[in-house]
């Protein structure tokens, strides 16, 4: 069994849940919260670690499996691990992406962004359907190079947790060097928003250097109040729903759909259709610039 | 194996305690547009989009009722602490009671306008 860090960080979980929930009763910040919204994600998270317990040992078994193919063998040299922790930040970076950019890896992910708060609670609505979105394929180059299987999962799961503190609104902005540097509170509001300007913006885990290397990053705007969720707001607290509402969207796009388009629902970007009757996030975001150039002529 | 059940009956326990604290501390207050600006805004993250040409508010801010230019209805139904935009679909009944506006479909929502609820039901309500 691998050594699992989110194991023993959810006691911190909740006890910072419990800290972030009086800070926001004394500052009054009445909306950072609402009490179903809280368990629809707690119950998210707590579904979400069964679901990690039935398939982690599959996705080890892949690890392992990629780390015999190639001669390849680093071992567990201490320099070893931070290399492996910014390696596997970059497979997040990549899954992360793919899993907003293609509609089969969104269907697993979208349970993320189902709150239309946001705060510590929000963090752990974890995907329960990553194994069948293939999710672990982004760290199968890492085994194929030589790392360790069991290191590999201990720095995804420092990565999970790592990525807890940041979905809060009680922090404003770190130190500048932090904010240059890392995924921040800031950076990780933006990346939650449904404002056009910020969507698929900022989809780093630890580092935020990978968003301005690749092109996708996005600042803060204080003047621009952030709207937290997805693009077609669920409006609905029913946990099943909230986990399984995308992959049933998938199923019946494809059936509905002609032959030569039923693919393009499963593949190509979430909001797409053959008909154009939807918008993806690239549609959502050129309509949003031209009602702004609009307004400024 | 014993240890994964005390694990998750301690989560679960965990669960219960949090979301009981989070009603016991207040959050369970309703969503309230505190402005027409707002409720602007709020349409305007419909997908697909939607400018509203007209609006109203519910006079207690619990709800919105706006039409835009090409005659679409929307309404803003409160979800928790805040609002999900719904698009009618064309020829959606719209009755108007009292100066209570009720649409078909979206029972639960009902909006109290007043005097201009009227403006807004459709022909033959």
């Amino acid at each position: 069994m691998p050594f699992d860090p989110v194991a023993y960080a959810i006691p911190v979980f909740v006890a910072l849940i419990v800290a972030e929930l009086m800070w926001s009763r004394k500052t009054g910040a009445g909306h950072a919260y609402e009490w179903r919204d809280t368990g629809t994600s707690l119950a998210i998270g707590l579904g979400s670690t069964i679901a990690a317990a039935a398939t982690g040992g599959l996705t080890a078994a892949m690890l392992v499996w990629a780390h015999g193919l190639l001669p390849l063998s680093i071992g567990w040299a201490w320099w070893a691990w931070p290399l492996c922790f910014v390696l596997d930040d970059l497979a997040y970076y990549a899954f992360h992406r793919s899993a907003h950019r293609v509609r089969w890896f969104w269907a697993s992910h979208v349970n993320h962004h189902s709150s239309q708060n946001y705060n510590l609670s929000t963090a752990l609505r974890q995907s329960w359907t990553g194994f069948i979105a293939l999710s672990f394929i982004f760290r199968l180059p890492l085994a194929l190079a030589g790392f360790e299987p069991g290191m590999i999962l201990a720095c995804a799961g420092l990565n999970l947790v790592y990525q807890f503190w940041i979905h809060t609104e009680t922090v404003k902005r770190m130190p500048r060097w932090f904010e240059a540097v890392m995924n921040t509170p800031s950076h990780h509001r933006v990346h939650h928003a449904v404002n056009a300007r910020y969507l698929d913006r900022n989809f780093a885990g630890t580092f935020i250097i990978w968003d301005k290397l690749f092109g996708t990053f996005a600042p803060e705007d204080d003047e621009d109040r952030i709207r937290y969720g997805i693009v077609s707001q669920l409006g609905s607290f029913n946990l099943l729903h909230v986990v399984f509402h995308e992959w049933l969207g998938i199923v019946r796009d494809v059936w509905r759909a002609p032959w030569r388009h039923k693919l393009s629902y499963i593949w190509r970007a979430p909001g797409w259709s053959h008909d154009d009757s939807r918008e993806t996030s690239e549609m959502i975001r050129a309509r949003w610039e031209a009602s702004r150039g609009k307004r400024h002529r | 194996m014993d240890g994964v059940w005390v694990q998750f009956l301690g989560s679960l326990l965990a669960v219960v305690l949090i979301v009981l604290l989070t009603w016991f501390l207040g959050f369970r207050t309703a969503a309230k547009l505190d402005s027409e600006a707002e409720a602007t805004a709020q349409f305007q993250l419909a997908p697909g989009g939607f400018e509203p040409a007209s609006l109203a508010l519910d006079r207690q801010g619990a709800s919105a009722i706006a039409r835009d230019a090409q005659g679409r209805i929307a309404v803003l139904v409160p979800h928790g602490t805040h609002f999900v935009v719904r698009l009618l679909n064309e020829g959606s009944a719209i009755t108007a009671r009292d100066g209570v506006l009720q649409i078909a479909g979206i029972e639960s929502l009902q909006l109290d306008l007043g005097e201009s609820a009227e403006r807004w039901q459709t022909p033959g309500n």
